[in-house]
């Protein structure tokens, strides 16, 4: 294949799937200049490990894969993302009412605070259950076995209830 | 609450986002046109300041050793010898130290989270235990200024005792670091602060994100 076909490919396949990258990059990061960021270093990663892309799994899964690793990493390499200055002043993505659409109140609030608020494995866990995926899905996405999913969305979402009851009563 | 509206809850949030999002194609292009990138530039990027300190200070001390060594006399065999292994320590743990550092710049995302994230947490921990070989140096310090012309006649006995209850203890120390500087011990107090004193603190954290990893995979 050659660099066109393939970059035209990866194009494709990232506008088709971009909304899982913005969503795991909106979930492990706060502010926007941090979002853009993550959103650039995922992208690279997925053009870095596009040659590689085993067809056993589907798109969706090899994305979550390298998104997710990426996004639990980027917050440990803290220093040095503080050192790199991107050189690019707009994000990959575009949002066209972006104030808007991040201008959420009530529940969805509530919801998105204590997601940040979960452990980085227990954020990626939580995401995937959220985004509907089976828990074989699940499974192979993080590596560990269905009966450790249940119980570990089962044990997530408890904690979310509580934290639920608490603001609302 | 009820199970289902946590899901319903995200997708209500999301779903205005997944309509309106766009991707800068553009940008896109030039972003994936620089990934040539090699790991050994962007490493340099990132740690070069403590990369350029490491090399001054090799090329001092192989300054040093190769001054003495094109003056060659008798007298300066222990300092040749010593600067020799210090010179020759330090060029390895900043060799481990660089190919750890390319390895982690390296590693291929593609893998599930559990594997990757242990595999660069390891990554991580095993740069401090290969920077233990510095601690090998220890003993040479003590035998750099010594002199063969001072053996056996020059000094006292007083002094070749106290030499060598220096010498033994620096290398019973550097022995004892060197054997107990490992990640099963990374929860004593003394390690911790060795690791943290010698600027390890991302070692720190690697070490307690692998733990929580190991806990993670547990069921139960």
């Amino acid at each position: 294949m050659s660099l066109v076909d393939k970059s035209d490919l990866f194009l494709s396949v990232i506008e088709m799937h971009k909304g899982i990258v913005y969503k795991v990059a909106n979930s492990y990061c706060k502010d926007t200049e941090n979002i853009k960021d993550l959103v650039q270093e995922i992208i690279l990663q997925l053009w870095k490990s596009f040659d590689n892309y085993n067809e056993q799994f589907k798109y969706s899964t090899w994305i979550y894969r390298i998104a997710l690793n990426v996004a639990i990493s980027y917050y440990r390499k803290e220093k040095r993302r503080k050192e790199i200055s991107n050189p690019y002043s707009e994000g990959l993505f575009k949002l066209a009412d972006f104030q808007e659409s991040r201008d959420i109140e009530g529940n969805t609030l509530f919801l998105q605070q204590f997601i940040a608020d979960l452990k980085e494995l227990d954020k990626a866990i939580m995401l995937l259950y959220l985004e509907e995926k089976s828990h074989k899905e699940i499974s192979e996405i993080m590596g560990i076995t269905e009966t450790n999913v249940a119980t570990k969305i089962g044990r997530i979402k408890t904690i979310l209830k509580q934290k639920f009851s608490q603001v609302t009563t | 609450m009820e199970e289902t509206n946590f899901v319903l809850l995200w997708k209500e949030q999301y779903e205005k986002i997944d309509q309106s999002l766009a991707i800068n194609k553009q940008l896109l292009k030039e972003v994936i046109s620089q990934k040539a990138e090699s790991a050994l530039q962007s490493l340099i990027r990132f740690k070069a300041r403590g990369i350029v300190v490491a090399v001054i200070y090799l090329i001092l001390l192989g300054v040093v050793l190769f001054y003495a060594i094109a003056h060659y006399s008798s007298a300066l065999n222990y300092f040749i010898i010593s600067m020799a292994v210090i010179f020759l320590i330090n060029v390895k743990a900043l060799y481990d130290y660089i190919k750890h550092l390319v390895w982690i710049n390296n590693i291929n995302y593609d893998g599930s989270i559990t594997e990757i994230q242990q595999k660069l947490a390891k990554l991580q921990l095993s740069i401090m235990q290969h920077s233990r070989v510095m601690v090998l140096q220890f003993p040479f310090w003590t035998t750099l200024f010594l002199s063969d012309e001072w053996f056996p006649y020059s000094v006292g006995w007083g002094y070749i005792i106290f030499q060598l209850l220096l010498t033994a203890s620096f290398t019973y120390l550097a022995y004892w670091l060197y054997k107990n500087q490992t990640l099963e011990n990374a929860d004593k107090k003394w390690v911790k602060i060795f690791i943290e004193g010698s600027g390890g603190k991302s070692v720190m954290k690697a070490l307690k994100f692998y733990k929580e990893l190991e806990t993670f995979q547990q069921v139960g």
